[in-house]
């Protein structure tokens, strides 16, 4: 990647091309496109402010790191009743694999099929420690190491939620209606 | 953490291993051991059908674009803050004469672009003042607009042509503002376009000013100025000034309205 001198320039190096990425996360974090600007908006004044911190890497990575405290915090000031505590995030950590299918299991033709507007109904859905995880791996497309570093989880636990959150969408979607 | 080319046959962690194949985060040998076996296990094979399918269905999902106020509003808080915001790193030193000509340059700028705010930059008051005043001259004139038409079309055409710049002109008849037509004013020494519309009897100047311009910042929700209550707010684009002889609500409404119709012509979605 190019150095520019001035922190406009590294901004608009390292920020500008993940807007998309930024947005869509804080659309799923917060549960609306009009809140996500404001949260996105708050995070590119923080990561400008804070772009000498940014020491290379996926630059990806390090925004939506911003974007999700920003989310958090956004939620935590005007939604505080949509936020999950920590207790019960330990316990949907036990939960985590334990997702038995019984006979009646969904065919992939049918999730394959199901459009956006129920997958998107589907994720509103998921917990929130379960919709980060398949957020960031689905829609961002970020590694499960990137999504560990950010959480600050093992990565096993980002395997697990992973998974759990995953199999909760196709439950949800492969439901015939 | 997970060693290659063998697999445990725990259900739990297969299952996570599945989903590392979906996303092509396992090694190669690992990948081959699982894919051995779901050759041979239609009930893992199924799920894993199941896996991809999701992943599929993500990818059919479109990703929200920016909009342009947004994209804007960020490269402006970029550009606003390029002077000041320069990071200064620097080793541990006892003493550094550079941090001291640094220091002495940053007072000075920051004294000198303090003083050339506090002299250069309107105040609000004084600028909502001036509008107020331009509101109520266009009362008393013969004719409270240059250019009276009705049509959009033709207002905004004659204020560029006049000025070079020239705001959206919605037409806002259907809510009960009928567009009167436009005219130029000179507000803190430079000219700028001004619509006028119609609410049963009352006419209402939207001033709307560029916003490269020296601006005041936003004043108080309640600001008001000869007293007419002026509204005010900004797109990115322009900030506008909404003063009228109506009550304060009724000019908010007018400033909801206004705001409503310009932002959608701006972001096609």
């Amino acid at each position: 990647m190019p150095n520019t001198d001035t922190p406009a320039g590294r901004f608009g190096e390292v920020v500008l091309p993940h807007l998309g990425d930024a947005l869509a996360l804080a659309r799923w974090l917060t549960g609306s496109s009009d809140d996500a600007e404001d949260v996105v908006q708050d995070a590119c004044l923080k990561a400008y402010a804070g772009i000498s911190t940014y020491a290379g890497g996926s630059a990806r990575a390090w925004l939506l790191a911003i974007v999700r405290n920003c989310s958090y915090s956004w939620l935590a000031r005007n939604r505080p009743r949509s936020l999950v505590m920590a207790g019960d995030l330990a316990d949907l950590d036990g939960l985590a694999g334990n997702e038995g299918h019984d006979d009646a299991t969904p065919e992939a033709a049918l999730i394959a099929k199901s459009d956006a507007a129920a997958l998107a109904g589907a994720i509103s859905g998921l917990p929130h420690a379960f919709r980060e995880v398949v957020v960031l791996r689905d829609i961002n497309g970020l590694s499960y190491r990137e999504i560990a570093t950010m959480l600050c989880l093992p990565i096993g636990t980002v395997m697990s939620r992973l998974s759990r959150a995953r199999a909760l969408l196709i439950a949800e979607l492969g439901d015939v209606k | 953490m997970i060693k290659p080319g063998t697999i445990s046959t725990d259900p739990p962690d297969i299952r996570l291993l599945l989903h590392a194949l979906a996303d092509g985060e396992l090694d190669a040998a690992t990948a081959l051991a699982l894919e051995r076996r779901l050759a041979s296990d239609p009930a893992l094979a199924a799920e894993y059908a199941r896996i991809v399918a999701l992943r599929t269905s993500f990818q059919t999902m479109p990703l929200q674009q920016p909009s342009p106020q947004l994209l804007a509003r960020i490269e402006d808080l970029a550009q606003a803050r390029t002077p000041a915001a320069t990071p200064v790193r620097r080793k541990e030193q006892s003493f550094d004469w550079r941090a001291l000509a640094a220091s002495i340059l940053v007072t000075a700028f920051l004294a000198s672009s303090a003083t050339y705010w506090a002299t250069q930059g309107p105040a609000p008051q004084g600028f909502a003042s001036e509008i107020a005043g331009s509101h109520r001259r266009s009362l008393l004139a013969s004719s409270a607009v240059d250019v009276a038409s009705s049509d959009r079309h033709t207002v905004k055409p004659w204020l560029d042509a006049r000025i070079g710049v020239s705001p959206p002109a919605v037409d806002l008849s259907a809510d009960g503002y009928a567009l009167v037509g436009g005219r130029v004013e000179v507000i803190d020494g430079k000219p700028v376009p001004a619509l006028v519309y119609q609410l049963r009897k009352h006419l209402i100047t939207l001033v709307a000013i560029p916003q490269d311009q020296a601006m005041p910042r936003p004043g108080a929700p309640d600001l008001s100025a000869g007293g007419f209550p002026i509204v005010q707010w900004s797109d990115g684009t322009f900030s506008y000034w909404a003063v009228s002889d109506i009550g304060r609500d009724e000019l908010q409404q007018f400033a909801d309205r206004f705001r409503a119709a310009t932002t959608p012509a701006a972001a096609p979605k």
